[in-house]
């Protein structure tokens, strides 16, 4: 798990919720790319965000976006938070004693526009949670960071200020996390994406 | 019973086994705690909860301990050790009152201290000190450790079992990291919200921090203690 290192969160808000990850690639403690992002979009109004072993990330997204094509085509209708959360925990499961490498966090809008946030362990346990998620080598900072700066019903505009900077403080405290982070902020009627620039140390 | 080797008689009683001896002296007793300087005061906290494992020993031992009027020692790690070192602290500051008439300054507590760790360099004490106080000119001070002495004079510092939660966010809040807002010097009332929120958070999700908070404040009027209630589970 910290092989590559990285780090993913998760907040909800007010109709809205964000993601955020780092940018950072190493092989243990030699950075060797800056412009690795971990968040992939699966849906209009639905994230994953994968941090972990990076050959394993990039193998996963592919299968989720294969998967959550599968759905639409099949099903005729939009992926809901809900249902690909258990997809990704039942993917996840199927590898129980060979697994991938990577603990997922989602965030999304439903159907309603309500928010929705998970994330899940390498095995695929799922936690939903009402205030915030977070993954990655850096998970201990981001837990302190959100669950100090973190208050409900955010607006859009806020909770980008209070995801990153939640992220850009834990990462600077983490040396296999950083070089730059991507926010994406999901609204009702538009996905706000975001490069942060932050300390490059 | 079937013998091991042709031509001898069965035993069924180990005749030998290897016993493997070992020496473990040190024991991980949990906590937090912090400190932050301010302009003309310093506040020094942790909290009250003693661990080892998933037990809890105690609800309340301090982890801080007033050693003059000016300054204020805060330990965290093997607790044992912890008492060990602030009792030869407090007994070196016994004798050089002693010999020079006058107590020590902040920055002799902290060098002497250095030292102290570094004697046990090999055979090192378990502990991350943490001191608060003010130095000659009455500004805080905060000087911090690793477990052999190497040290290093800050405006804020966490260490403990929840230094990781909390470290970063006083970057934020204290230090005004990744923030476009302009440094400022914070007010004691500011530190003290910040200090207590820093501890609520930790207690969340640390489960060796918790119980009380002790909170020193240290001002030109000397040392006073506050105690404030963290989450019991």
């Amino acid at each position: 798990m910290a092989y590559n290192g990285g780090a993913v969160v998760a907040m909800t808000g007010k109709n809205c919720v964000a993601i955020a990850c780092d940018k950072r690639l190493g092989v243990q403690a030699m950075t060797v790319s800056m412009e690795f992002k971990k968040t992939f979009q699966i849906a209009p109004k639905l994230f994953i965000g994968l941090p972990g072993l990076a050959t394993d990330v990039q193998t996963l997204a592919e299968k989720f976006r294969f998967k959550a094509n599968m759905y639409k085509l099949k099903e005729e209708r939009e992926l809901e938070p809900r249902t690909f959360a258990h997809l990704v925990s039942s993917t996840l499961y199927e590898r129980r004693f060979s697994p991938w490498y990577v603990e997922p966090v989602i965030a999304g809008l439903d159907k309603e526009n309500r928010p929705f946030i998970a994330s899940a362990d390498l095995i695929g346990c799922l936690d939903f949670a009402e205030d915030f998620s977070v993954s990655g080598t850096t998970s201990n900072q981001l837990f302190g960071m959100c669950e100090s700066l973190w208050e409900p019903d955010l607006e859009p505009e806020e909770l980008f200020e209070t995801i990153s900077q939640a992220l850009m403080n834990a990462v600077d405290r983490d040396c296999l996390s950083g070089w730059g982070a991507e926010v994406i902020v999901i609204t009702p009627d538009k996905v706000i994406t975001r490069t942060l620039k932050s300390r490059q140390d | 019973m079937l013998s091991t080797y042709p031509g001898q008689p069965a035993v069924d009683h180990p005749v030998s086994a290897p016993i493997e001896h070992r020496f473990d002296p040190y024991v991980d007793n949990g906590g937090t705690l912090l400190s932050i300087a301010g302009d003309e005061f310093c506040v020094v906290a942790a909290d009250t909860r003693q661990s080892e494992g998933y037990l809890i020993n105690s609800r309340y031992v301090p982890k801080s301990v007033k050693l003059s009027d000016k300054t204020v020692i805060s330990m965290g790690g093997c607790y044992a050790d912890c008492l060990t070192l602030t009792k030869r602290i407090q007994q070196s500051m016994e004798w050089y009152h002693h010999a020079h008439g006058k107590t020590m300054s902040t920055a002799a507590v902290a060098q002497m201290l250095s030292i102290m760790l570094y004697q046990k360099r090999f055979f090192p004490f378990y502990s991350w000190c943490i001191l608060g106080g003010l130095d000659e000119e009455g500004k805080g001070a905060v000087y911090t450790y690793d477990p052999v002495g190497s040290y290093e004079r800050e405006s804020c510092r966490c260490a403990g079992s929840a230094s990781s939660l909390i470290q970063p966010f006083l970057d934020n809040q204290i230090s005004f990291k990744n923030q476009e807002t302009q440094r400022r010097n914070l007010s004691l009332e500011q530190v003290l919200r910040i200090t207590k929120d820093s501890f609520t958070s930790a207690t969340e999700r640390d489960i060796y921090t918790g119980d009380y908070l002790e909170i020193f404040v240290i001002t030109k009027n000397g040392v006073q203690v506050q105690k404030m209630d963290l989450k019991k589970d």
